[in-house]
């Protein structure tokens, strides 16, 4: 093994708004660095080979496999989870439709998923024509059969859909926001 | 629910029952709050397992070495088949799988000995470090010869054998008009759940273990392990935390042995967590069928006979592989429709092809493929409609099972079907246009609930006040998001006239009660039964306390959101009760045997019947072979819905799972190398593979049955498989009998029916 995997280094990037420092292997996977300290254990493993979006973060605002970027990449970047988004107007839209269309089961998919759509929302936001479908195809679910995930797109996030607002949502049943 | 179309049939769609509110995990997992097993990094003081696997699929374990491997930087223990304080040997229905092998490893997944470090890079890099001699032994591979070659147990490789029979089929086949046989193979699917086997093990104050893992038994595993680990039973706990996926693949212990080992030996908790590759490699399957079925009818189409032979590859070891069998050979002889004779028989034998285990559906719906192509086939040779050939055949909700056991049938069978029939899917786009071939086909499907013939399936419950005046419900079922803590709930409100914030569920603890384990579609039958008896007991003893609290009579107390009410107006919160009355005399325990079919010699499962058909359409692309499902149409007979998004989400999911069997998913084995080792190569469906999906549902069941709710969990799953491939004949011509379809294969019989016409 070279130092690439020994020598701890510090690395500083922008995590959920805050500039951190973490000292570790130049090529340890963002993946292991987020999760093995338990602060951001909503990115998680399925493949480590970049198949399955459990582990996505947005890197500048881009959704991507946390198992593929390694600690060198990381210095001067913005990354966020979902852990960050919680007054983010693009994933509360998200968390709304898959929550009124129940697209989830297990959930250990689902905030690797709720990334990439808001990853989606952000650049059609920016003028980008954006097909939901595709901004999902590289996040697996084994649980739901994406039926849920297909009427949470459909109806909920499509750009003429009734809750197409920015952040707003109609919802056909009052929903309670922060329910703990 | 919505779109009530006459009659009782309904469409399902994802709203929460009666308007509610979605319930508050919904957000805790989108979030990210939710911690699961393999999430436990806070754990105070937490090491890091590996496990060494076996690189032969069989051989002799000649030396085992691990001095050099403790010697290295952040290791804390290494331990192997020396180190296990008890038994070492687990597996749910014979003991047959050593935690760390001794002499001898039987598949190229076998755990040989584990190490725990302060890291897990320190972990893998001592793994590396372990000197392991083998003298590789001759393999069995093929399923269908095991028994001839060298035997990977004491007794043979023959597990165990089992076989059905009703009438003379032999007299029943000379009088037939057509007789169809044909060998059917269905692949050695993966589980996939996106959580990969993993956990905690924490030795406790006790001198014990406390587990925290995802699996689908706590109970039975804490008498496993207790085995395994030399300590009484009350000295191992298992919460069985909610987890990322099972379906039947972490109903066996999976990394539990050797954490609570290392967590002995190393007196600090330890977490072992499978990634993919070694879940690929170690990890149970679904068991791979190879049968041949004969199958005959009159010239009217009445079936007479029927005759079945089937191997199961059971891999290494057994796990619930004799259950699967069983399972496997009541769904072969046809449970929904009228035979004559049949003998219905199969095999389960001992490979080095990786391990095999529960699986949703169980045997059942690789059956079910099988016997659903048959009718198709003998249609096809009597110029039938596959349709009128069941309606001819199908058993009305009056008449016994096919094993002549009592049932109970949640709607006419010939109901279920009329509906397929009317499909949407029936009607446009027939036919081929350039370069898409497009076909509908159906098959139907019965499952029954429950554990099966002779199993102990009991399960109970518990409900009590808590510290903070909300209702605890505790069940011992886990959680992987089966919405199972949202139908308790709503049952517990709908008695109540309560509200969901009144209530909390807690699932899944081996200290709580025993509900035996998550899986044959029990749970719902069981928390419905368990709570009809618990409910009212504690309402009474709720009452009770109330009574002498406020001075009135108990019996004019009524229960009501948030509380105790008199004449409409609310005298006692709960919480005002939680403080003020005695906690200890508000609880009531109840438990109840699964229901199984009465009056038996010997006892038969399958007792609660529920039905599906499914209606599929695909187009197959006439350039590679390449199939795609464009919709499924499920009509569902399963009792009452008490969560619709639950109830839809079981079936669509079950049902993609199917297709993914049907369509890609394999694990071959070739010398006991299962050759895919990540989700690149092994295909489980993705979005874009998913269909357009819709789940009518014959909600409720017949008047004065006392089992309204029933399990849906493997339902959606039993007759995908051989609705596609019955929509792939009607787009081609070409039947596929060997799953999952290769584009190949349908490519070349495609062709070569082009060539003849
Ligand atoms: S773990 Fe990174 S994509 Fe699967
Ligand atoms: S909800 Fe379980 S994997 Fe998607």
């Amino acid at each position: 093994m070279n130092d690439l995997y020994r020598a701890s280094e510090p690395v500083t990037f922008e995590l959920n708004g805050e500039t951190v420092t973490r000292s570790v292997p130049a090529a340890t996977p963002l993946l292991d660095l987020l999760r093995e300290d338990g602060q951001c254990t909503s990115v998680r493993p399925g493949c480590r080979i970049g198949r399955c979006g459990a582990c996505n973060v947005l890197m500048d605002g881009q959704a991507m496999p946390a198992c593929l970027i390694m600690a060198w990449q990381l210095p001067g970047r913005r990354i966020e989870t979902v852990e960050g988004l919680g007054g983010d107007p693009d994933f509360l839209r998200v968390r709304q439709a898959l929550v009124e269309e129940s697209a989830l089961q297990c959930g250990y998919c689902t905030p690797g998923f709720a990334l990439s759509l808001v990853s989606g929302l952000r650049e059609r936001r920016q003028g980008n024509p954006v097909d939901l479908g595709e901004a999902i195809a590289g996040n697996l679910c084994r649980c739901t059969g994406y039926g849920g995930l297909k009427r949470a797109v459909e109806k909920h996030l499509s750009p003429c859909s009734s809750t197409s607002s920015d952040g707003g949502t109609v919802s056909k049943k009052q929903i309670s926001g922060e329910p703990e | 629910m919505s779109s009530d179309t006459p009659g009782r049939i309904v469409t399902l769609d994802a709203d929460a029952p009666d308007g509610g509110c979605p319930s508050p995990e919904l957000y805790r997992r989108i979030e990210g709050r939710l911690g699961y097993p393999t999430d436990l990094f806070d754990t105070p003081g937490l090491l890091q397992g590996a496990i060494l696997r076996s690189e032969h699929a069989h051989a002799r374990l000649l030396r085992v070495d691990t001095s050099r491997a403790r010697t290295m930087p952040g290791v804390r223990a290494v331990v192997t088949a020396d180190d296990v304080p008890g038994l070492n040997r687990f597996g749910i229905v014979v003991r047959d799988q050593p935690v760390f092998c001794e002499d001898r490893v039987r598949y190229e997944g076998d755990a040989i000995a584990a190490v725990a470090a302060d890291t897990l890079a320190q972990a893998r890099a001592a793994l590396a470090a372990i000197e392991v001699d083998y003298e590789p032994l001759s393999l069995v591979t093929d399923a269908t010869t095991a028994e001839q070659q060298v035997p990977l147990h004491e007794g043979g490789n023959l597990l165990t054998q089992e076989t059905f029979h009703r009438g003379d089929p032999e007299q029943a086949f000379a009088a037939c008009a057509v007789v169809v046989e044909h060998d059917y193979r269905t692949p050695r699917q993966m589980h996939a759940f996106m959580e990969t086997e993993g956990g905690i093990a924490i030795p406790d104050d006790a001198v014990g273990v406390h587990f925290r893992v995802g699996c689908q038994s706590g109970h039975r595993d804490a008498e496993q392990l207790a085995d395994i680990l030399a300590l009484a039973p009350g000295q191992v706990t298992v919460e069985a935390m909610a987890t990322g996926g099972a379906f039947g693949g972490k109903d066996e212990l999976t990394v539990q042995p050797a954490a609570g080992i290392l967590a002995l030996k190393t007196g600090c908790p330890v977490m072992i967590h499978l990634d993919r590759f070694e879940s690929c490699r170690a990890g149970m399957k679904r068991h791979p069928v190879t049968v041949r079925m004969t199958t005959g009818c009159d010239a009217d189409g009445r079936l007479l006979a029927h005759r079945v032979e089937a191997v199961l590859d059971t891999g290494a070891y057994a796990s619930l592989g004799p259950a699967v069998l069983e399972n496997f050979l009541d769904h072969a002889t046809a449970p929904l429709y009228r035979i004559g004779a049949y003998s219905v028989s199969g095999r389960l034998v001992y490979t080095n092809n990786g391990v095999c285990g529960a699986f949703r559906g169980f045997g059942g719906n690789q059956a079910t493929f099988a016997v659903e192509s048959q009718l198709d086939a003998l249609a096809r040779e009597l110029n039938l409609c596959p349709r009128e050939l069941r309606r001819i055949n199908l058993r009305s909700v009056d008449e016994p099972g096919s094993r002549h056991q009592p049932v109970r049938w949640t709607a006419p069978p010939v109901e279920v079907l009329r509906q397929a029939q009317a499909s949407p899917l029936w009607s446009p786009e027939k036919g081929s246009r350039g370069r898409w071939l497009t076909g509908t086909g159906m098959a139907m499907g019965a499952q029954g609930n429950g554990l099966g013939d002779g199993l102990p399936d009991a399960g109970g419950g518990r409900i009590s006040l808590s510290r903070e005046g909300r209702v605890r419900v505790e069940f011992g079922f886990s959680d992987y998001g089966q919405s199972i803590g949202e139908a308790i709930t709503h049952s517990v409100c709908e008695v109540l006239g309560c509200q969901g914030s009144d209530v909390e569920v807690m699932l899944g603890h081996s200290r709580g009660p025993d509900s035996g384990p998550t899986s044959a579609s029990r749970s719902s039958v069981l928390v419905h039964g368990v709570l009809n008896r618990m409910l009212p007991q504690w309402m009474e003893a709720v009452r009770r306390q109330a009574a002498e609290l406020t001075g009135y009579p108990g019996d004019d107390l009524a229960h009501g959101p948030g509380g105790v009410f008199h004449q409409g107006r609310q005298v006692l919160s709960y919480r005002e009760l939680a403080e003020h009355g005695r906690r200890e005399a508000m609880v009531a325990d109840a438990s109840q045997d699964f229901p199984v079919a009465p009056d038996q010699d010997h006892p038969v499962g399958r007792y609660l019947q529920l039905q599906i058909a499914t209606v599929a359409r695909v187009r197959v692309d006439r350039l590679t072979g390449r199939v795609r499902v464009t919709d499924l149409h499920h009509i569902t007979a399963a009792g009452r819905v008490i969560y619709p998004p639950g109830y839809l989400g079981q079936i669509e999911g079950a049902a993609v799972m199917g297709l993914g069997m049907t369509l890609t998913e394999d694990m071959p084995a070739e010398d006991g190398r299962l050759r895919r080792d990540n989700l690149d190569q092994y295909l489980i469906p993705t979005f874009h593979d998913a269909p357009a999906q819709r789940v009518d549902v014959l909600d409720g069941t017949p008047e004065n049955d006392p089992f309204p709710v029933r399990g849906v969990g493997e339902l959606g799953i039993e007759a995908v498989a051989p609705a596609i491939t019955a929509a792939i004949e009607a787009a081609t011509g070409v039947r596929i009998r060997t799953l999952p379809v290769e584009p190949g294969v349908l490519l070349t019989a495609i062709h070569a029916r082009e060539v003849v016409s």
